[in-house]
């Protein structure tokens, strides 16, 4: 039983990340429509550089994380500008190919800005082994649940009742009629590549701080598709939960019968979820008029 | 005067090649190619082995994403179920190279059925993901199954014999890849020509108005499943050959990318953009690598240490530009060429 808590409690917190870069995901498919191949890339640098904030500039953890939502605000504003723009009203085959060449460029641009090696992010928090009950938790892993769930009510408000979380939705639900309601659908873009790139920032944080950064991080991104497609690409709120539930089939996989299985859990349950509904589990069927 | 191509007939439509001095060129450059192994040294000689082998493998993958529009990110897995086939009915069995071929063919189009199944009911991305994670668990499955694959340790692979004709020699084996070059070349100009090609081209367009057309799509997606998979495992038994060691790590991910971009920069689903494709792609990083070392050594330096690297880098900066600039790929910059010669000086 303790077993069973441990690994349930360690899938948790690896799902929890995962969840917060589902919901990159999800946030950029549901304001342009493409997937974002590159978020796992995107995650890896915000993480990077929220490390050479901690070794630069002070290790303090509120300036760490300050610097690193700031650089994954910048980041995200680029990429949509320098990238992305160009390629509106392309077709959506050409757009997510552009995501691809993009998340090749990113993944090696870590080897030639910092190196190969790996490195532990320490700001003085996270590491520390809080017990509850007989099981040992970490407390970054208590931290990035919390975050995850806090996220999750804030983005729910945010598109229910904020102007700009709504006119988001009317971009993402029609855009023609977006635009002629007077909304900027490249200012949506915009700002949903941005939160994107902080919200996904934020999970590759958490993972530094609980295990360590090196360049094979971007799989996280390739991690977190399960996790969004078993929740639904449009479905913000649903790939955050679908992080946790990949991230608990994960560990009870690699916990129960083997360490290969754990690699291919969150596959494997993607192929079956589809079979059954092919729009994620809260995603919204697609009607096709012809 | 010729004042354009014009086509007045069905049977003109559907022809190989629409003009005979086609012909000449390509006997001209087929003769070049087999002759190439006396006249080049042997790091040229593996970078035409490596375009050849290609060319094998991008055609599958131009069967199912050029002509059929189903996006794949996981030809990878293709390609390495079928140098395990390869080297398993070869290396561990003893059986006949030309059987080791045949299950090369055979055995990821077997497993392209199992994928193919479950991605009748999806639609892009959701396919694309899916064949992504089919390539990841192909992986975990091969480094499982220690009995049949020896796991991660891999399995050395000899250069075949086939009836008394050894491929033992660079020459001979370029000779043997530039045979399936050619079969697979002609394979999927005819698929594309005939009517299960006007078929996937259909689907590719617009499914629901094939669907209203009387098209099976659900027996054509399949057929372009396994034709493209079967392609593709040959192209990666040749693969396996030529790296004369077939494990896991021999297959990064990263060919997956390098094909679509070979497509990319070639033209969807155009026969003539895959090979254009290939040979460009291939010799990228080294055409890259020569410019560079003109102007210093010190940049040649850096190709040398972060060799890898620098190579996505540039497939992924080749894929941005290409869909940024030119969308139709070298193809479309060759019939953009073409008709500007006919036309001259006039712009129609």
């Amino acid at each position: 039983m303790q077993y069973f808590m441990q690994l349930l409690i360690s899938g948790l917190a690896i799902g929890a990340i995962y969840g917060l870069i589902a919901m990159g995901f999800a946030v950029i498919y549901k304001s342009t429509g493409l997937v974002n191949f590159a978020q796992g890339e995107m995650t890896m640098i915000t993480a990077y550089i929220a490390w050479t904030i901690s070794t630069t500039v002070s290790g303090n953890m509120f300036v760490v994380a300050l610097g690193a939502i700031l650089a994954a605000v910048v980041l995200g504003l680029v990429i949509e500008r320098v990238v992305m723009r160009p390629m509106l009203g392309e077709p959506v085959f050409a757009t997510v190919m552009v995501t691809i060449g993009l998340a090749v460029i990113l993944r090696s641009s870590i080897n030639f800005i910092w190196d190969a090696y790996p490195h532990g992010l320490d700001v003085g928090f996270g590491r520390t082994i809080v017990r509850i009950g007989t099981i040992g938790v970490r407390t970054g892993q208590i931290a990035v649940i919390v975050t995850l769930l806090a996220l999750l009510v804030a983005i729910w408000a945010f598109f229910r009742y904020s102007k700009i979380g709504v006119a988001m939705r009317a971009v993402a639900a029609d855009d023609r009629t977006a635009l002629l309601m007077g909304i900027s659908a490249t200012r949506v873009h915009a700002l949903a590549w941005a939160a994107s790139s902080v919200i996904a920032g934020i999970g590759g944080v958490f993972f530094a701080l609980s295990y360590d950064l090196s360049p094979a991080m971007f799989q996280l991104g390739l991690k977190a598709f399960p996790a969004t497609i078993l929740g639904g690409l449009d479905a913000v709120l649903g790939s955050g939960l679908g992080g946790l539930l990949i991230g608990i089939t994960e560990n009870l996989a690699g916990g129960y019968v083997g360490s290969g299985m754990k690699e291919v859990a969150g596959f494997a349950m993607i192929i079956v979820v589809l079979m059954i509904r092919p729009f994620g589990i809260f995603g919204e069927r697609d009607i096709e008029r012809v | 005067m010729r004042t354009g191509d014009f086509k007045q007939t069905y049977g003109e439509l559907v022809t190989l090649v629409d003009s005979p001095p086609v012909w000449l060129w390509s006997a001209l450059l087929l003769a070049g190619l087999i002759a190439a192994p006396f006249v080049l040294n042997s790091y040229a000689l593996s970078f035409l082995m490596i375009i050849l082998i290609t060319v094998v493998g991008t055609l599958g993958l131009n069967i199912l994403t050029g002509y059929t529009g189903l996006i794949s990110l996981g030809h990878v897995g293709f390609l390495v179920t079928g140098a395990y086939a390869y080297a398993v009915l070869v290396s561990k069995y003893q059986m006949h190279p030309l059987v080791g071929f045949l299950g090369a063919g055979v055995v990821p189009a077997l497993a392209s059925l199992i994928v193919g199944a479950p991605s009748l009911r999806l639609k892009g991305l959701y396919l694309a993901i899916t064949t992504l994670a089919f390539s990841f668990i192909i992986n975990t499955v091969i480094l499982e199954a220690r009995w049949l694959t020896n796991g991660a340790r891999g399995i050395s692979v000899q250069r075949p014999e086939i009836f008394g004709l050894s491929f033992d020699s660079d020459a001979a084996f370029t000779w043997l890849c530039l045979g399936f070059a050619i079969l697979t070349l002609f394979a999927a100009l005819n698929i594309r020509r005939s009517r299960v090609g006007r078929a996937f081209v259909a689907i590719r367009d617009n499914d629901t108005a094939a669907r209203v057309m009387g098209i099976n799509l659900h027996a054509y997606k399949l057929f372009a499943f396994v034709t493209s998979a079967f392609i593709t495992g040959l192209s990666g038994a040749l693969y396996g050959i030529y790296l004369s060691f077939v494990s896991v790590e021999g297959f990064p991910f990263l060919l997956s990318i390098e094909a679509l971009a070979i497509l990319i920069v070639g033209g969807l689903g155009s026969a003539l953009g895959a090979v254009l494709g290939t040979v460009l792609i291939v010799l990228l990083p080294e055409a890259t690598r020569f410019v560079f070392s003109l102007f210093s050594a010190q940049i040649d330096a850096t190709f040398t240490t972060g060799a890898q690297e620098l190579k996505s880098m540039l497939y992924g900066l080749v894929i941005i530009l290409f869909l940024r600039f030119q969308p139709r790929g070298l193809v479309g910059a060759w019939h953009d060429i073409r008709r500007m010669w006919v036309n001259w000086p006039l712009r129609y």
